[in-house]
């Protein structure tokens, strides 16, 4: 049996890729993420789907699509997808994901449809209808999507809500990771799955090849930028997502200036803390303990340094530290903020996450320091730009940790560079005796299974097999006789006398003949002498006998004579045997023509 | 789901803290413990692992941006290393030496005193090729060889675990060019190459000698020095000398497993030119990883480590020779708030080493896996 996992379009290369790929597994089809290409501004961004089919629709050939979490380079050509190229199946997803995309898919529609006026793009009505496709699932639950195709999910860290899947059809599984991280942090935990041994592990290898700098000493280079900005009287804009790191950014702040006695004002936006809260108050099984038990404790966002923001502070003298939404700075509350400080030198805008193209987070952190906004102004940026990656993703060491914990038999890797991953190709096989694939975007890579089928044996078949003689042993497969009945989905093997009467018909036996024609005058009674005295002669392992009606047997093949209808010279020898004969039938015709 | 470290409140303290003390710092998990850093060309970052368990993976890291310019840009959002390449090594490594001028590699570890080549092209694959083998003469059950490089007539290797086992071969051919004489088999911590003709050769006992490639038959020089406290092993770390002064004048800096530190010129051997004792813990390994270096950019500053989770930054410019307690300008600690290791204690540092352009730039590993890089920020007169 096989499996075969296929990258749709290019990605490879680029510092941010995209994620969709296509699993057969047992006759079913899966599609899993179904991302955008964030470097793209053309169709390039979308995955080609022809791929799959040129015409006809998708929904025949698809029998799920999974989503594992709200980020656009895997949600992000959803609604294309289902709405404008058409897919009515369903789209599996966990409750944070349905809840988040479609805030995220909104706002990515909206950047790109009002700010950069682009046509061939997917409509706000479509993303509600694509979301109505969405059955949301549970963790460790597991969904049956058919009769024999059944799918669940695992926590994957890295975000809210984000899962790793694991599809499965009959005996035959595959485990499809995302994005994941191995180490939990200040607000979600680590990536965990059991010992559930599928036939294929495919792993997300963006940072495989990376060794991670410690969360700590990230977060210690975002408190030193911080502190610094507002020593010397300047202001700092985060502009975040409300269920990216927000949470996390304030925990940290609150602590540090409590420890250093700090005074300059931290504000939260509002929106952003009735968004959050809302949230977090939904998925708080999602979050890791500590964050569980401060929401218990009190409101999340109840800070004793933390305020929430009126927009009139923006013009107060003075060092501060503001929070505010949207995350790539391209309309709102944290726009207004950075159109306001953007010409001080002393402040700066720390950037929090990747920023999709056209968007002013997305400039400002290519290096333009000139931008145009409304109304042909142009605003001098003077503030100073830093960008903090907090995502987490699994590094080397995270990527064998999962393998250990799930025990697949083949691993694939998505999303390196297969000229730069031969080291960890070789780690990965030598360490835990799998294949390991690398495939390129566009190819598609073919893994055989050895799905073990479960037959039941009947009682009287095993005892009578093990009667005979030695005991089983794992190395040395034993032959056996049997019959395989297959009835509605399952498989037994009977001896073949029990499977007759089951199906009440009589044993048939075949018998060969062939005919041996011998030069010989003589009658044919001396034909049959001379052939037995020959026989007996040289096969003297074998029972040869001579029987009273004129036939001669060789074990249980018959050998009769007749003379020939045409030429009396000639002697026919009728040679008969069943079918279980072998290796002496061979030998007699030897002997026989000699 | 979640992994509470019982120190997590003092490891989130120290990381305040490091706010004032570090001008940067970055902190990394490998996979395996190292015992050594060695810089490689290009300013790669060589690392290896030597536990007991096999599949040793030897890893040539491209360091951070933040580490390869001099200056820390404005826009720095890397911060990671990038493993390059790695290749296996069926035994345990101890040493690692580049191979200057050349994309070699050579490691040395037990169970005997052979040698191991390398090769790295980073270019094609990532995979760092198994070359060669320098086996030694009556090798087996020997510890493991010491190792120094140098290219200077051709890419030379200097090895050996005792003193009567000292010998430089060339790489490439396998050649061996010379041999010391002598019948002392006295275990040697250390060697070097003072030029690309003296060798300097340091026992675990704390004696030093000198020899010279061009005459090979000559019985090595002893370096004789006022008697060392005995009982204690010692190792050695050579350094520059001060801009502008004479180019052979190399302080060589020895450090034993009780704290004292002693440094010598080696022209002039009757005296010591200072001598300190470091207030740290007796060894308890028993002073396996004994590290001391001279910062390269850092007049008159060496570090050490190897006692317990700290490494030691010391301005020896002040030194006398009364051997009194010197105070560190820098102690980091930022290996104590590792894994405890199975035997429960705390981690112990394996190995440090200096950024060789950044003045106050050290990398650091120790036995939990963790790798540090820190920049650490001078504080005018007291210790931070």
């Amino acid at each position: 049996s096989y499996l075969s996992v296929f990258c749709l379009g290019p990605g490879a290369g680029q510092d941010v890729g995209r994620s969709c790929i296509l699993v057969s597994i047992a006759g079913k089809n899966v599609m899993l993420d179904c991302g955008m290409h964030m470097g793209y501004n053309d169709d390039r961004r979308f995955p080609d789907f022809s791929y799959i089919t040129q015409n006809g629709r998708l929904t025949d050939f698809l029998d799920c699509v999974i989503i594992s979490h709200f980020h656009l380079d895997h949600c992000g050509a959803l609604p294309y997808f289902s709405e404008m190229v058409g897919y009515d199946g369903p789209i599996y997803m966990t409750h944070p994901t349905k809840a988040i995309c479609p805030i995220l898919l909104e706002d990515y529609r909206k950047i790109t449809v009002d700010k950069k006026g682009e046509t061939n793009f997917f409509t706000s009505q479509m993303i509600k209808d694509c979301m109505k496709k969405v059955v949301a699932v549970h963790l460790h639950q597991t969904v049956q999507v058919d009769e024999e195709l059944e799918i669940k999910a695992y926590y994957a860290g890295h975000v809210l809500g984000a899962a790793m899947f694991q599809i499965k059809v009959g005996c035959e599984s595959v485990v499809y990771t995302g994005d994941y991280n191995m180490t939990p942090d200040r607000h979600l935990g680590a990536a965990w799955i059991d010992k559930c041994r599928p036939d294929l592990l495919i792993s997300e290898s963006t940072y495989a090849t990376t060794i991670r700098d410690s969360k700590r000493c990230r977060e210690r280079d975002f408190l030193k930028k911080v502190h610094e900005t507002v020593e010397r009287g300047g202001k700092v804009l985060i502009p975040v997502f409300a269920l990216g790191r927000a949470q996390e950014l304030c925990i940290l702040l609150e602590t540090f200036w409590e420890r250093m006695n700090l005074k300059a004002p931290i504000y939260f936006s509002t929106g952003l803390t009735e968004k959050a809260n809302h949230y977090y108050k939904l998925f708080i099984t999602w979050t890791n303990q500590k964050i569980r038990k401060t929401f218990v404790q009190r409101n999340m966002f109840e800070f004793k340094h933390i305020k929430a923001f009126d927009r009139a502070f923006a013009d107060n003298p003075g060092p501060m530290v503001v929070f505010a939404t949207p995350g790539m700075l391209h309309a709102g509350q944290s726009l207004q903020i950075f159109r306001k400080w953007a010409g001080n030198e002393k402040n700066m805008v720390i950037m929090p996450g990747y920023c999709v193209q056209g968007t002013v987070g997305h400039k400002i952190l290519s290096g333009q320091r000139k931008l145009e906004m409304e109304g042909r102004q142009i605003l001098e940026v003077k503030m100073q730009v830093e960008y903090m990656s907090f995502s987490a993703h699994a590094d080397a060491k995270g990527i064998m940790q999962l393998i250990r914990q799930a025990e697949p038999r083949n691993v694939l890797l998505v999303h390196g560079e297969a000229k730069k991953m031969e080291f960890l190709k070789q780690k990965i096989e030598q360490e835990f005796h799998v294949n390991c694939y690398m495939p390129a975007n566009g190819e598609t890579t073919t893994i055989f299974t050895n799905p073990s089928i479960p037959v039941d044996i009947s009682l009287g078949l095993l005892k009578r097999e093990t009667a005979i003689g030695l005991l089983p042993d794992v190395k040395k497969p034993k032959l056996m006789h049997g019959t395989l009945i297959m009835k509605d989905n399952s498989f037994r093997l009977v001896s073949p006398e029990q499977a007759l009467k089951e199906l009440g018909l009589a044993e048939h036996q075949l018998r060969f003949t062939c005919r041996v024609h011998i030069q010989d005058p003589r009658k044919e009674h001396e034909t049959v002498l001379r052939v037995y005295n020959h026989l007996k002669g040289v096969l003297k392992d074998y029972s040869v006998q001579h029987l009273p009606d004129g036939s001669i047997t060789v074990e249980s093949i018959l050998i009769q004579a007749t003379a020939h209808s045409e030429d009396q010279g000639t002697k026919v020898l009728l040679v008969s045997w069943t079918y279980q004969v072998g290796i002496l039938e061979n030998i007699l015709f030897k002997h026989l023509c000699s | 789901m979640e992994a509470v470290g019982a120190g997590e409140e003092e490891a989130d303290e120290w990381l305040l803290l490091s706010l004032r003390l570090y001008k940067d710092l970055h902190t990394f998990e490998l996979q395996a413990p190292t015992r050594v850093i060695e810089w490689a060309r290009g300013n790669r970052v060589c690392v290896a692992g030597y536990g007991q368990s096999g599949g040793h993976e030897i890893l040539q890291l491209l360091p951070p941006p933040t580490l390869q310019a001099k200056e820390t840009q404005g826009l720095c959002p890397e911060r990671d290393f990038k493993v390059e390449c790695g290749g296996f090594s069926n035994r345990p490594v101890y040493s690692l030496k580049h191979v200057p001028d050349t994309s070699l590699l050579v490691t040395s570890g037990p169970p005997d005193s052979s040698l191991q080549v390398w090769q790295v092209s980073a270019e094609d694959s990532d995979v760092i090729k198994s070359v060669s083998a320098i086996p030694t003469e009556n090798g087996t059950g020997q510890p493991w060889a010491k190792i120094a490089t140098i290219s200077a007539r051709a890419p030379w290797v200097l090895h050996g675990s005792r003193l009567n086992s000292v010998q430089i071969t060339e790489v490439e051919s396998r050649k061996n060019v010379y041999m010391a004489a002598s019948r002392n088999s006295e275990e040697l911590s250390g060697l070097a190459f003072l030029d690309c003709n003296t060798l300097l050769l340091c026992c675990a006992k704390g004696q030093l000698c000198l020899a010279d490639v061009r005459q090979p038959q000559s019985p090595l020089e002893a370096v004789s020095v006022p008697s060392a406290p005995c009982g204690e092993r010692w190792c050695m770390g050579v350094g520059r000398g001060p801009q502008g002064s004479d180019s052979s004048f190399q302080p060589v800096a020895c450090l034993s497993s009780g704290g004292h530190l002693t440094l010598t010129d080696v022209r002039k051997t009757s005296e010591y030119l200072a001598s300190a004792k470091c207030r740290v813990p007796s060894a308890s390994s028993g002073a396996e990883f004994l590290c001391v270096s001279w910062a390269p950019a850092l007049e008159g500053c060496l570090a050490i480590s190897g006692f317990d989770g700290t490494v030691h930054v010391y301005d020896t410019q002040s030194w006398d020779s009364s051997g009194k307690e010197a105070e560190p300008i820098f102690v980091h600690k930022g290996h104590a708030f590792g894994e405890w290791d199975s035997s429960g204690g705390p981690p112990l540092v394996t190995v440090h080493t200096w950024h060789p352009q950044k003045p106050r730039t050290l990398l650091s590993a120790a036995s939990d896996g963790s790798l540090h890089v820190w920049d650490w920020v001078q504080s005018c007169g007291k210790c931070g």
